[in-house]
């Protein structure tokens, strides 16, 4: 994998809220075929920065620039929600008046078709319509729910809810699918569940790469979970308004921005999770990211481009 | 214990028996009245409402019309143009102060004040501006529910959590798509529950006006068996838009039921 091909490059990213700073130069690069995980306190600006992403809410400074298209050369500033970026919400992930099955298709629809057409073009749009819904109970089928195809969000637990949404973003093939603390609201097998099933996307980003194609999934997670965070990215970014400002010549602080950016072990679906390099990581992210003491300057620990490997699995990226 | 569920038998035996109390304790009243006036015409007993209900059906002399088919088809289509008209209204309007600030801040003022007037108090407008004929009738209608209605579709949108046109949006929707497929979807239960509860007023705005300056329909024929205590016409006539209304909730109800299975299976 060319880890420096980007998918997603955040330029200067600033925003602030009247007097309140909340995202500050914020600069990152993520290449095709991570999985992010984004972590950090409560207030930072995770979600601000999510939105930004998603371009529901647009920066007040600095730029987003999604690259897509055959080459991956073409980059596009974000100005507004778009087909390249998937989102996956912790509430409401899914359209409560559509079957698994429909979610899943729905974007296919909305892709592949208009409302002119559904209505002036009826008998191509049935024969597209049944098409779509092959694609969604085969896509559904892959996730573990081929019986649950006809069920309406209600009648799913949290964790089937989660899934199928991940599926809708998938199906699309976007450039790279934005997960908004998805598991934060699932016990704790449901959660290990859905983050094995991450990781089996990871580890379909590995078979494409070891046959020298071009890895199908990129994923940026934020959760607040730092195990899960550890567990699920191949790198670890921590965001933070706890960093040395003052030394920075800031007068009050100008707002969180990445103070850690580090390669996280990978692990494969089943393999067991080594909880001592855990508790390692973990520490140090507590005391990057998480200590309002800490004074750091941020670009030290910054390094995930440096970085050797942590832990390489035996299929892991080069 | 608050809210336990009861057994199905239970609820349609309860709701069985609430409907014979009621006739029952009609049949009492009407007794006890026959027993004081034999003549009573103001709680008729049942063979008096039997001789009612037949005089409203029977051919009319003078214009060889039965009053009741001619009163239930004027009434019925008043009622029905009216309030596909305020409906029709009200979810286009609903949904475009929902959908678009700059229309909301235009048209939610009027609305909200509009909402408050009776449309009964605004009868003399309604003479003026559309005469006493079909239309002023159906006039009444629409615009007397369209504010409410607007509202609560528009209140409805409002409601509708971002995250969803968001993520149409990330999987390709356009603007179009996002009000029709999105956001009409998932408004379109609560406004059959809307529509519903505009039915009983739609009623009282249309026997208003028809009591007032009608020549046919319920009101009118109401006002004049009143006046010569025929309470015998009134009463069916009564029970009729009971039945009438009550025929038309149920409709609604099992639209509801049959085109939006997820919002009664509580996906709200």
């Amino acid at each position: 994998m060319d880890e420096r091909s980007p998918v997603l490059e955040a330029k200067g990213v600033s925003h602030w809220f009247g007097d309140n700073r909340v995202l500050h130069d914020i600069n990152l690069k993520v290449a095709r075929g991570q999985i992010v995980s984004l972590v950090g306190p409560s207030g930072c600006g995770k979600s601000t920065f999510l939105r930004a992403v998603v371009g529901t809410h647009l920066p007040n400074a600095g730029d987003i620039v999604v690259y897509s298209g055959e080459s991956h050369a073409t980059g596009r500033r974000v100005q507004g929600p778009g087909r390249d970026r998937g989102i996956v919400y912790q509430h409401y992930s899914l359209f409560p008046f559509l079957t698994a099955q429909q979610n899943v298709a729905f974007g296919l629809m909305l892709d592949e078709t208009s409302i002119a057409s559904r209505l002036f073009m009826f008998p191509k749009w049935r024969r597209l319509r049944k098409a779509h819904l092959e694609e969604a109970a085969a896509f559904l089928e892959r996730v573990g729910l081929g019986e649950a195809i006809n069920l309406y969000p209600s009648a799913m637990s949290g964790g089937m809810r989660q899934r199928v949404a991940i599926a809708q973003a998938l199906i699309m093939k976007p450039e790279i699918v934005l997960l908004d603390e998805p598991f934060g609201a699932l016990d704790e097998a449901t959660r290990e569940d859905l983050q094995k099933m991450l990781l089996t996307l990871y580890d379909e980003n590995c078979q494409t790469l070891e046959k020298k194609e071009k890895p199908p999934h990129t994923i940026f997670i934020v959760t607040h979970e730092l195990n899960e965070a550890i567990y699920v990215g191949d790198r670890v970014i921590g965001l933070s308004q706890f960093w040395g400002w003052e030394e920075a010549g800031h007068k009050a602080g100008p707002g969180a921005t990445i103070t850690y950016d580090r390669k996280a072990p990978v692990y494969h679906p089943g393999e067991e999770r080594d909880f001592e390099e855990f508790a390692h990581q973990r520490h140090e992210i507590r005391r990057i990211v998480f200590d309002p003491e800490a004074k750091h300057a941020p670009a030290k620990h910054r390094t995930f481009w440096e970085d050797k490997p942590v832990r390489q699995s035996s299929r892991g990226p080069a | 214990m608050i809210r336990k569920p009861i057994p199905q038998y239970v609820t349609v035996l309860l709701g069985m028996a609430s409907v014979m109390v009621m006739l029952g304790g009609y049949t009492y009243l009407s007794h006890r009245q026959h027993q004081v006036n034999p003549d009573d015409k103001t709680i008729p007993s049942w063979s008096q409402l039997k001789e009612g209900v037949g005089k409203s059906l029977k051919e009319s002399k003078r214009t060889g019309e039965r009053w009741l088919i001619v009163d239930s088809k004027a009434t019925a289509i008043r009622l029905f143009a009216g309030l596909f008209l305020g409906v029709f209204g009200a979810v286009a309007l609903g949904m475009l102060m929902g959908c678009f600030t700059p229309l909301e801040a235009f048209f939610y003022p009027p609305m909200a004040l509009l909402a408050k007037i009776p449309p009964t108090a605004m009868l003399a407008v309604f003479f003026v501006l559309f005469g006493v004929e079909q239309k002023m009738y159906i006039a009444m209608i629409a615009f007397g529910v369209l504010p409410t209605l607007a509202q609560s579709v528009y209140l409805s949108v409002k409601e509708v959590p971002e995250e969803l046109p968001f993520k149409a949006y990330t999987l390709g929707a356009s603007h179009m798509e996002v009000i029709w497929n999105v956001l009409f979807r998932f408004v379109f239960p609560k406004l059959i529950d809307a529509v519903r509860l505009q039915i009983g007023p739609a009623m009282v705005y249309l026997i208003a006006a028809e009591w007032m300056v009608g020549d046919e329909g319920f009101g009118y024929r109401i006002r004049l068996q009143t006046r010569i205590q025929n309470m015998s016409v009134v009463y069916p006539y009564l029970a009729l838009l009971a039945a009438f209304g009550f025929s038309m909730d149920f409709a609604l109800r099992k639209v509801q039921g049959l085109v939006c299975p997820w919002y009664a299976k509580g996906g709200k």
